[in-house]
């Protein structure tokens, strides 16, 4: 198994209705930020590994609308679709791709331009093994509606039994909210960035579902994200400091029919995440990292709400279980802090679905490349985690990088 | 050339109740709303590691296969809940925004999964992860999930 290595990452703008450019366009400004970062041209690429949600879109196999743009003809073309995952699943398949030995330098896209279809129609096909069987089975259609719909309805279940079980209050979420939107304002591909935002300015915005405010939310962006990942050998050559991937590790919670709202997978808790928990702790191990919360620098976990920034800071082992508003009041999770959590400003900033979670680790290369400007962390980082969260429901994608290979 | 409006409406429906299984998963269903009618909550249970699943799956999070049945209590545990506007079932329209309808995560006393239901009976304002709830049985269950839709402190 050979050492794996990122040398370039591209973003396009990130903004929630791209009508300038179609979906090959948007990405294109990615894919040619992330060549152009790295110095290479699409003829040094031995493979292209791409990925987004096309149900989100309405447009299936959007990778061969886009394979001129990219650069793929010719070329091996593999596309990965795993739900809110799918950007972090993209990364796992160029790190197999490259650690295997099959490729030696490869270039992983992700996108979403949520703009051109219907995201809460492209979920409800995600649901509909469920949806359909629970319907069957005589269930009341309009106590399925009133249960949640879209994201939201399966993360406020999520927010409430977290505030049982860790004794947070919603002014916490609104904490996480101001904090990650003011430092989205430093980054230039953000797309919600309020630099001046308080929590109370927080919770002043509309219920949308109890006990999750418009401002615990993401929003719905268009946008791409692209990553040249090689091997340790040849980055060395390319690049004076490369982010190396230590380690990618997943874990499927996961099953359809009856399946929805956890009942299927017999967790009985929304926040419990055990599934993170398990990819965390082998990401770690494969990693070499022994201690997490002291040798991770920085952390870009997986939060398109507000409440699941501290849910999985926890489920990361970055403290122990309950603590993460404590550790919130402290003043620890701040961009200047002491370990800074989503200096991006996060998926609760900028959601293009697809190129979420490949973002999170793309924020994690900058970070130790110590390109990210003027969200650039205040202190040396060694190694950081990014974290996924998808699937239908519970798939959890982590990967861990730093700036010295694996071993 | 003129532009049209972004968003276009087709009207339509997808009769999600027109399709006749014959899964596996329909013939456990079968067992399970059977038991409904009689008013009885019956759940599989895992031989390999005890998990009881209700509604039954023909599959375990451990890889065996569930296949005793078991009954479970119709009392249990709230382990998290929602609050939905009645827009969800009258449009926004005819909601009525005094009355609140409060959605529970509950775990019934010897199951391991979790359902959803609706708490009748109860202020928004009283209701808690680990509230003790029962369902509230119909005069006359049809074996359906509807059955279980409701429930009350218990």
């Amino acid at each position: 198994m050979q050492d794996v290595a990122v040398i370039g990452v591209g973003l396009s703008k990130h903004v929630s209705k791209r009508r300038d450019v179609n979906i090959a366009e948007l990405v294109y400004e990615a894919v040619s930020a992330a060549y152009d970062d790295a110095g290479v041209s699409p003829r040094d690429m031995d493979a292209v590994i791409t990925g987004n949600m096309p149900a989100f879109e309405g447009v299936n196999m959007p990778e061969l609308w886009g394979a001129g743009h990219w650069g793929a003809y010719g070329k091996p073309l593999l596309r990965i679709t795993t739900g809110g995952t799918t950007g972090g699943s993209v990364v796992h398949g160029a790190f197999y791709a490259v650690a295997s030995g099959m490729f030696d330098t490869v270039i992983a896209i992700s996108f979403e331009k949520q703009s051109d279809g219907d995201t809460t129609m492209g979920l409800n096909s995600v649901g509909i093994a469920d949806f359909a069987a629970i319907l069957h089975f005589g269930t009341d259609p309009e106590f399925l509606v009133s249960a949640g719909g879209g994201a939201i309805g399966i993360v406020a279940y999520q927010a409430t039994s977290y505030m049982k079980s860790s004794g947070c209050t919603t002014h916490h979420y609104d904490k996480v909210a101001a904090m990650c939107r003011s430092n989205a304002a430093r980054n230039p591909y953000a797309h919600l960035k309020q630099p001046d935002i308080t929590p109370e300015d927080v919770a002043k915005t509309d219920m949308m579902e109890y006990p999750l405010r418009f401002g615990h939310c993401c929003p719905a962006t268009d946008g791409a994200c692209a990553m040249i990942i090689t091997s340790a050998d040849k980055a060395k050559k390319m690049t004076g400091r490369p982010a190396y991937i230590k380690s990618c590790a997943s874990c499927s919670d996961e099953a359809a029919i009856i399946g929805i709202f956890g009942g299927g997978p017999a967790h009985l808790d929304p926040c419990s995440q055990e599934g993170c928990k398990k990819a965390a702790e082998k990401a770690y191990k494969l990693a070499g990292i022994k201690e997490p919360r002291k040798e991770i620098d920085v952390a870009e976990p997986y939060a398109p709400f507000a409440n699941q920034l501290l849910m999985f800071y926890e489920r990361l082992f970055l403290c122990d279980e309950g603590e993460a508003p404590a550790v919130l009041d402290s003043g620890s999770m701040e961009i200047d802090g002491e370990l800074p959590v989503c200096p991006s400003g996060g998926v609760i900033s900028t959601n293009a679905i697809g190129a979420s979670a490949m973002e999170r680790i793309a924020e994690c290369a900058l970070q130790i490349m110590g390109k990210a400007g003027e969200h650039q962390v205040n202190k040396d980082v060694h190694n950081a985690v990014a974290h996924g969260w998808g699937g239908a429901l519970n798939l959890n994608v982590v990967a861990v990088l730093g700036d010295t290979p694996r071993r | 050339m003129e532009m049209k409006s972004e968003t276009t409406s087709i009207p339509g429906n997808w009769r999600l109740d027109q399709f006749r299984w014959k899964t596996e998963q329909v013939k456990l269903m079968g067992k399970f709303l059977a038991g409904l009618k009689e008013k009885q909550v019956l759940g599989l249970k895992c031989p390999g590691c005890g998990l009881v699943y209700v509604p039954p799956k023909p599959f375990c999070r451990c890889l065996e296969r569930p296949e005793k049945w078991v009954e479970v209590s119709d009392e249990g545990v709230v382990t998290t809940f929602t609050f939905s506007g009645t827009w969800a079932f009258r449009g926004f329209e005819e909601a009525d925004e005094s009355e609140t309808r409060i959605i529970v995560g509950i775990k019934l006393d010897g199951a391991d999964t979790l359902g959803l239901s609706l708490l009748q009976g109860s202020d928004p304002a009283d209701v808690d992860v680990g509230m003790r709830i029962k369902i509230r049985w119909p005069d006359a269950p049809e074996g359906a999930l509807k059955d279980i839709l409701f429930v009350e402190p218990a």
